[in-house]
């Protein structure tokens, strides 16, 4: 880099507008951390370099000529919409990054109710998409916890996925086009069809970067037609894990598209489910939806092949119902979480992967047992299944602990890491992934290699190619 | 403010004696407005109780039993109300302060060489259980159940009785905690009642609960003219306000594990000579009826190019008029 902060500022300022250029030092020392460091911005105790500024941007010609600027004078850049990354992939891994923010990128560009698709700018939250298309009797079908706080743009640089995935997919199957700016600062549109095989996908190459190769600056995303009134919840208790992934197999085997499909360990289902779980039930949930007569038929397909699991027993529906219309995490749940952390220092964090029907619960079983032994200061090791497919499932370790004997700060190298090292290990032994919707960020990008193969040379040549100076978010899925 | 005497709050031998009796509610903010406005029409239907209009609470003590399905009238009140059953069960939240503020207590009198015995109380049934037992697995000594299947929301006098009856006759104590007030029905006339019953002085609205190094406690509470601080010996109730310390620790696999043995107490009302089903009968407090408020917060969006702009705004619209205000 052969520019001084001041010199990173300048240029920035003669890019965008100065009073878009955000050089508040207590911004800037927050934005140095994400999620995964959430308790350096609880404590106020930080230790990651510092950016250099935060630019707001207005339009991808902006983003290009920042990328430009930055390419030009080796200033790693930090690509970022709604900041509710949990894996490190928007921590400033070395000094003086420029953070390019596309949150003011924030108009709906268009709702195409019959061509069923709709285009946003990057900066658009999921939840204001979603409340407008609701208005018109339609859905994104995307639904993470995040949705209240979570921007397009981000959402679809992480691979996110939502709680309706088992009907409607991941981000990635909602896709249909997008916008992304290129370090070099080519603007790039791929256009909205509804199939192509004119080559490879490139959609992918942009969906799930992590802002390690593109910016991306609008995305359009399928929509589909709302039906709410005919969900179908269905609840059953357990005793354990192997019998609920086995149930889960049945359904997604025998064809059903439930839009939820889960089950919860005794540890995670004591968090959710106490009321009317007994402390070692594991809990088996589903929810269909659609038209009336797919959404009954749905159900009662999986009430059938569930009754084949005698060790299930089936709990009222609307305890199901009540607990998912109270699942999503708005800015007051997270506040009053943090808060709680600050009071007892007890953590709550997850890690999740996916692997096939044949290795899900031999990963839980070993990942579980390992933790619990070899990590202190554990209050609840748990976890769930979320997210299912034909070929297998994904798993969603959820995990407590105290902190004990260091400071926040240091939350992350004695308990965070070394567990998500032990599920790493598990799941890379038995043929797993070790992200199944988080992104690397920088908490996994030691694992890459191990995680790609001899796949990894495709990755590699990715960054290579498109980011041949590498100023594009520094460590991020490529360790530093 | 000062009880009377009392050897071990007054800084003789032997561990500070504490009883915390919390109440488990249902998790109120799990409920969709749809639910309040079921519980309210009902509320208002004929022969849907009557006597106060009010409401008092059982804070500090009673638990809506899942089985009764509803935050609801109590005894021959008419039910159902609110639909709860099917959300989970928490800790009231100035409960949660009191058992809390009971744990650091200890732990200050454990650093000085001393200690507190700990006690842990609640009303209702089975799913009380593994609350009681996080609390033995934080270093509570004793956990006990009143084992009651009536719904005692709205029933401040019955509930009022089994605690102090419980503290006469099964857990003396030098100390009683509980939540000022709860959820379901804020009354908050729990933890008066329960001192009147013992005869102890009741201290409202703590916030904090400091021993001194020569005996005796020092407690801060709220009041309308601001923060009151008392010296206050044993015996007292202190009912618990909008303490700073409002999340309870979290025990350890390893501190479960430790004490994994340790039982949950269940006492029966009978056992303390108390007929539950007439105690309801002469209850004078009932739920009346139900209204939903609305209590959204309204914002509105300033927009402006600049900060600059949306400073000038923001003062022009709404600021000016307050500050140049007589």
């Amino acid at each position: 880099m052969d520019l001084s902060r001041e010199g990173i500022v300048e240029g920035l300022r003669r890019i965008v507008a100065p009073a878009d250029v955000v050089t508040d030092e207590k911004i800037l020392v927050q934005s140095s951390v994400d999620n995964f460091r959430k308790l350096q911005n609880i404590f106020d105790v930080h230790t990651m370099p510092v950016p250099a500024a935060i630019a707001m941007v207005h339009s991808a010609e902006q983003v290009a000529a920042i990328l430009r600027f930055a390419a030009e004078h080796g200033v790693n850049v930090i690509p970022r919409t709604g900041g509710t990354a949990t894996e490190g992939g928007l921590e400033s891994a070395v000094p003086d990054s420029i953070i390019i923010d596309g949150s003011a990128m924030n108009e709906i560009v268009g709702i195409d109710a019959y061509n069923m698709q709709a285009t946003c700018q990057c900066g658009v939250p999921l939840q204001a998409l979603e409340d407008r298309v609701r208005e018109l009797g339609l859905t994104t079908g995307h639904s993470p916890q995040s949705k209240p706080v979570a921007d397009m743009g981000g959402l679809v640089a992480t691979r996110s996925i939502g709680q309706f995935s088992t009907l409607y997919g991941g981000i990635e199957d909602m896709v249909v086009g997008l916008e992304a700016v290129f370090p070099n600062g080519a603007v790039t549109r791929i256009k909205n069809v509804p199939r192509r095989a004119a080559g490879p996908d490139i959609r992918h190459v942009v969906i799930g970067n992590e802002g390690a190769l593109a910016f991306i600056t609008e995305v359009t995303v399928k929509l589909f037609p709302y039906f709410p009134e005919n969900n179908v919840f269905l609840g059953y208790t357990l005793k354990d894990m192997a019998t609920g992934f086995a149930a889960l197999r049945a359904v997604m085997v025998n064809g059903y598209k439930p839009s939820v499909a889960r089950v919860y360990d005794p540890g995670d289902a004591g968090l959710h489910f106490s009321h009317f779980a007994a402390p070692d039930d594991c809990v088996l949930l589903f929810m269909a939806e659609g038209p009336s007569a797919i959404a009954q038929a749905t159900a009662a397909g999986i009430e059938a092949l569930v009754a084949g699991f005698p060790e299930c027993s089936k709990v009222d529906s609307a305890y199901i119902e009540t607990w998912f219309n109270d699942l999503c995490w708005d800015a007051s749940k997270i506040t009053a979480e943090d808060e709680r952390i600050r009071q007892t220092r007890n953590v709550n964090r997850t890690t999740e992967v996916s692997a096939d029907w044949g290795s899900i619960n031999d990963i839980y079983q070993a990942a579980r047992a390992r933790i619990i032994a070899e990590i202190p200061d554990i209050t609840m090791m748990g976890g769930h299944s979320s997210h299912s497919y034909i070929n297998g499932t994904n798993m969603y370790f959820n995990y407590f602990f105290n902190v004990v004997g260091v400071g926040p700060e240091q939350e992350t190298d004695k308990y965070y890491l070394p567990i998500i090292a032990i599920i790493c290990e598990e799941t890379l032994k038995r043929g797993g992934s070790i992200v199944h919707h988080h992104g690397m960020g920088k908490a996994r990008a030691p694992w890459v290699k191990q995680e790609y193969g001899s796949s990894f040379y495709i990755l590699e040549t990715l960054k290579t190619a498109f980011d041949p100076d590498g100023i594009m978010n520094k460590g991020t899925i490529f360790p530093l | 403010m000062s009880g009377a005497d009392d050897t071990r709050a007054s800084g003789s031998p032997g561990p500070l004696r504490v009883l915390v009796s919390f109440k488990v509610t249902p998790d109120f903010e799990a409920l969709r407005p749809a639910d309040w406005a079921a519980g309210a029409v009902e509320a208002g239907t004929p022969g849907a109780g009557a006597a106060s209009a009010t409401g008092a609470s059982s804070p500090g003590a009673s638990a809506t039993a899942p089985r009764d399905e509803v935050a609801s009238a109590s005894g021959t009140h008419a039910a159902p109300r609110v639909p709860t059953r099917c959300v989970r069960r928490v800790l009231n939240c100035f409960d949660e302060s009191a058992l809390e503020l009971a744990l650091r207590l200890s732990d200050t009198l454990a650093q000085r060489g001393g200690g507190a015995d700990l006690a842990a109380l609640s009303i209702g049934g089975r799913e009380i259980d593994p609350h009681l037992t996080t609390l033995l697995a934080l270093g509570y000594e004793r956990a006990a159940r009143l084992d009651v299947e009536s719904d005692l929301d709205f029933a401040p006098a019955v509930v009022a009785s089994l605690i102090a009856r419980y503290v006469a006759r099964r857990e003396p104590c030098d100390l009683l905690l509980l939540g000022c007030c709860s959820g379901p029905g804020d009354g908050g006339t729990v933890p008066f009642r329960v001192a009147e019953a013992l005869g102890w002085p009741c201290v409202s609205q703590v916030t904090e609960v400091e021993a001194l190094t020569g005996g005796g406690l020092r407690v801060a509470c709220t009041t309308d003219e601001g923060l009151l601080r008392l010296t206050v010996r044993g015996p007292a109730v202190l009912a618990v306000g909008n303490a700073v310390v409002s999340r309870l620790r979290v025990p350890t696999l390893r501190d479960r594990l430790a004490r994994r043995d340790a039982p949950v107490a269940i006492v029966a009302a009978a056992e303390l000579g108390i007929d539950v089903a007439a105690e309801l009968g002469r209850e004078p407090t009932a739920l009346r009826g139900l209204e939903v408020v609305d209590r959204a917060r309204r914002g509105v969006v300033v927009d402006g190019a600049t900060p600059r702009d949306k400073a000038r705004l923001l003062y022009d619209a709404h600021l000016r008029a307050l500050l140049e205000a007589p």
